[in-house]
């Protein structure tokens, strides 16, 4: 199984699991560990921080965050279908509701089967975070926490901050500016970050753990009494960067979902911790 | 107000009145040898909550009982949410050490019990989750049970973070921790039938708790 779906791989991606590979024999001793579960090819993401878009005025402006692992790109068709093969409870006709609204997997021809219209080795899209996160846990893995996911979506192209990386911002920005393409394109196919990491942006939104911690209301500029009836806590919020439109855009989705949404762009990939260094593995 | 009239009551009718006011006893929290944690002393009439005792149906697919995360009450004994099966309940998410909106998030929870009709609000479950699972220990929220003079058919619960996740999820409550300890959150008050279906949600803090009576009044059995 993991070698049909390594197979389907694009090129960059196969040559970025070689790089990742050779470059970190920790990265190895995980990858043995986890390709079991059918899915592969992790980024390792350094410490650093994380800069809120919308924060609290008491909120400090940087967050650290610790080295982990990041799928080097979002999770396949394919490898969704591989899931609900083994976990019936996830497939499209038995989810309880609760767990998944009826977009769920929707565009799939029928439970076990992606039909024409559905790559495989596109992104998986109209999953919940319930469903995403129970792919995670059956890898082994976890969904990346928001402070995670935007840690390593800052970094450019080639350079740890990606927003005074010449072109950068710019691709982001004409990536938003194009309606989502029917079917989506295949993962890996676009420039991977300074990490290694693919598709962060310009192909889908990803599903992070804690999406639930952006809240904001519909209307910003609502009665700050009303808000505080509603939110306890989250009175003020201010903006880190006012051109960081698609941070805007990111904080703005985390913040309209629920946890059952299956929506037609929003996919996901899978995090790791680092291994414990006490591994005898290692 | 209404828990100084019951604790009057109380005191002058004595334990029999349970059948219709707020029990004031003491919480089956501290009676951990007697019955599970989840019994509130109902009267003998009704069915026990007790887990042993449920309806073995299966759940509804809308059911919030299908989580099967371990939770632990107040008074340090394991809990589970299926345990509330049979019986409307109340819910909220909260932090005991919150300085404004749980406490009146708790006073709204009364306001809107104050509004069942007497034959409703015996049968039903107050239950408060906390999401400070760090700090709320079984003891700290045994501590907010007798700061907010919460009797006994209050079930206070704490779990892993991440149980407490999926339910927060479940039910549509927001919440972060600054930097301070705090927790920012969202005031929501959540109505679950017997199986444990969300039948209603109260948004936002001392609004009007008419329309979630009457949801309880019409549908609690």
């Amino acid at each position: 199984m993991n070698a049909l779906i390594i197979t389907r791989v694009p090129n960059p991606l196969r040559h970025l699991f070689g790089v990742v590979l050779l470059g970190s024999g920790i990265m190895g001793a995980t990858l043995a560990r986890g390709e079991d579960a059918g899915h592969v090819g992790m980024a390792l993401i350094p410490a650093g921080t994380y800069e809120p878009q919308l924060r609290n005025k008491d909120e400090p402006e940087q967050v650290a965050v610790g080295a982990f692992w990041l799928d080097a790109r979002p999770v396949t068709n394919a490898e969704f279908l591989d899931f609900v093969r083994k976990h019936p409870q996830w497939r499209r006709s038995r989810v309880s509701p609760l767990f998944a609204d009826r977009a769920y997997l929707v565009d799939w021809a029928a439970d076990l089967e992606l039909g024409d219209r559905i790559p495989p080795d596109a992104p998986v899209v109209r999953v919940s975070w319930f469903a995403a996160r129970a792919f995670a846990k059956a890898h082994g893995k976890r969904l990346p926490t928001t402070a995670e996911w935007e840690r390593a979506a800052a970094a450019g192209f080639s350079q740890a901050i990606g927003a005074t990386e010449p072109g950068f911002s710019s691709a982001i920005l004409n990536w938003l500016a194009r309606p989502t393409p029917a079917p989506l394109p295949n993962v890996g196919q676009g420039r991977p970050n300074l990490f290694g990491a693919y598709d962060l942006h310009g192909l889908v939104w990803e599903w992070v753990d804690d999406f639930n911690t952006a809240m904001t209301t519909g209307e910003s500029r609502a009665d700050t009494g009303l808000e505080r009836n509603l939110f306890c806590g989250a009175g003020a919020v201010g903006a880190r960067n006012l051109n960081d439109f698609p941070a805007f855009m990111r904080a703005g989705l985390r913040s309209s979902i629920r946890a059952n949404y299956a929506v037609p762009n929003l996919g996901f990939r899978c995090a790791r911790d680092l291994p414990v260094t006490t591994d005898s593995s290692l | 107000m209404n828990t100084s009239f019951n604790l009057i009551l109380a005191s002058v009718l004595g334990a029999l009145t349970a059948t219709a006011a707020e029990t004031p006893a003491a919480c089956c929290a501290v009676l951990p040898t007697e019955k599970p944690a989840c019994c509130a002393p109902v009267p003998a009439a009704k069915p026990a909550c007790c887990a042993e005792e449920k309806p073995s149906a299966p759940l509804s697919d809308k059911s919030l009982y299908q989580l099967e995360g371990k939770w632990i009450n107040d008074a340090g004994q394991p809990a589970t949410l299926n345990s509330l099966r049979g019986r409307p309940v109340i819910l909220a998410l909260f932090f005991a050490s919150c300085e404004y909106a749980c406490p009146v998030l708790v006073h709204d929870m009364k306001r809107l019990l104050a509004a069942l009709s007497d034959d409703v609000r015996p049968d039903v479950q107050r239950v408060l989750v906390t999401f400070d699972t760090t700090r709320d220990t079984p003891p700290a929220l045994r501590a907010f049970r007798e700061r907010m003079e919460l009797d006994s058919k209050w079930t206070l619960l704490t779990g892993t973070p991440s149980d407490v996740q999926e339910l927060a999820m479940l039910v549509g409550v927001k919440y972060k921790q600054d930097a301070r300890g705090q927790f920012a959150h969202s005031n929501l008050i959540t109505l679950l039938n017997g199986e444990g279906e969300v039948i209603h949600q109260q948004v936002g803090l001392l609004g009007d708790v008419s329309a979630a009576a009457t949801v309880l009044n019409t549908s609690g059995k």
